[in-house]
């Protein structure tokens, strides 16, 4: 390794690693704000702003498989760091699909205020 | 002309004058030199620019505690959104193996594969569909029900309020039109 390229390798470490530090810092201090990450907005005509939130399971489904995905692909590239590593097409897929529901859900629940199967479960229960 | 940003100057000068060390006394031949001068110069500059940044983070000069809301549709900042939080997860993923890379091997990948692409594609359209959505949805509920029910109901009590201001009002002047008339006729 050349000077530089030791140079080059020390500044990265310093800048990246601070500034990946400096964020988990301030997420798990709660610095930069978590709540209400689980929770969608949907329309509802009794509430002044127009909305209300609800626990969303599109969110959590997407929270699973977003956490997965970067794990696996993080770990995939610090066992061997010399290629951006492949990722199973099914993998992609299961991925896109993970999106497409959270969209699907956030959409339906703000565009056209519908109630989720859940809720509308429990409100007949009630 | 006013400097408000001293770090970067001084990152700047600082750049300058390593270029200028290294091409000034460091040994070696005249094209050598400025090849380093210009690396070395690149190197120093990048990193104190990022440094500086990265203090100005930690330091909370430049705010990044809602970097993970979204405006509601009412314009208010509401709480953490999952898009925009799965799109800061992929960035420093990819940044992060592309870092790794880069020091591992000593050269910038020929290629990029399209896996990697596909991933931050993925998740960047998401994070665009999840703002055109909730874009949608406040121009949709400028007025939601609720506020327009409310307008009319506000508008109803001014009127009502008026009303009855011009019937007491009313009342008053027949009052005294009647007094005025029993007062002429018993004259």
């Amino acid at each position: 390794m050349t000077n530089a390229a030791r140079l080059f390798y020390w500044e990265g470490v310093i800048v990246v690693g601070g500034l990946f530090g400096v964020i988990a810092w301030r997420l798990f201090t709660g610095g930069i704000g978590l709540d209400c990450l689980l929770y969608g907005d949907r329309r509802d005509r009794r509430s002044h702003t127009g909305y209300s939130s609800f626990f969303s399971p599109g969110r959590t489904q997407l929270l699973i498989v977003t956490s997965l995905t970067a794990g696996y692909y993080l770990l995939q590239v610090i066992h061997d760091p010399t290629t951006f590593p492949k990722i199973p097409v099914a993998w992609v897929v299961a991925l896109g699909g993970s999106h497409a529901i959270y969209l699907g859900g956030k959409a339906q629940s703000m565009l056209f205020g519908i109630r989720d199967l859940i809720d509308r479960r429990t409100h007949d229960e009630n | 002309m006013k400097i408000r940003n001293i770090e970067f100057w001084a990152s700047l000068i600082g750049a300058v004058i390593f270029a200028f060390v290294i091409a000034r006394w460091v040994p070696g031949d005249p094209k050598e030199k400025v090849v380093l001068a210009i690396e070395y110069g690149g190197l120093v500059i990048t990193f104190l620019f990022g440094f500086m940044i990265l203090a100005a983070i930690a330091s909370g000069k430049i705010d990044i505690s809602a970097i993970l809301q979204e405006k509601a549709a009412d314009g208010t900042l509401t709480g953490a959104s999952m898009s925009r939080f799965q799109l800061l997860i992929f960035t420093f993923v990819i940044a992060l193996s592309l870092f790794l890379i880069v020091v591992n091997t000593g050269d910038f990948p020929s290629t990029i594969p399209p896996e990697v692409l596909t991933l931050l594609g993925i998740s960047a359209t998401t994070y665009a569909v999840s703002k055109g959505i909730q874009t949608g949805a406040k121009n949709g509920n400028s007025q939601p029900t609720s506020a327009v029910a409310q307008a009319a109901a506000d508008q109803a009590t001014a009127a009502a309020q008026t009303a009855a201001h011009h019937a007491a009002t009313a009342q008053t002047a027949a009052i005294r039109a009647t007094a005025a008339q029993a007062a002429t006729s018993q004259k």
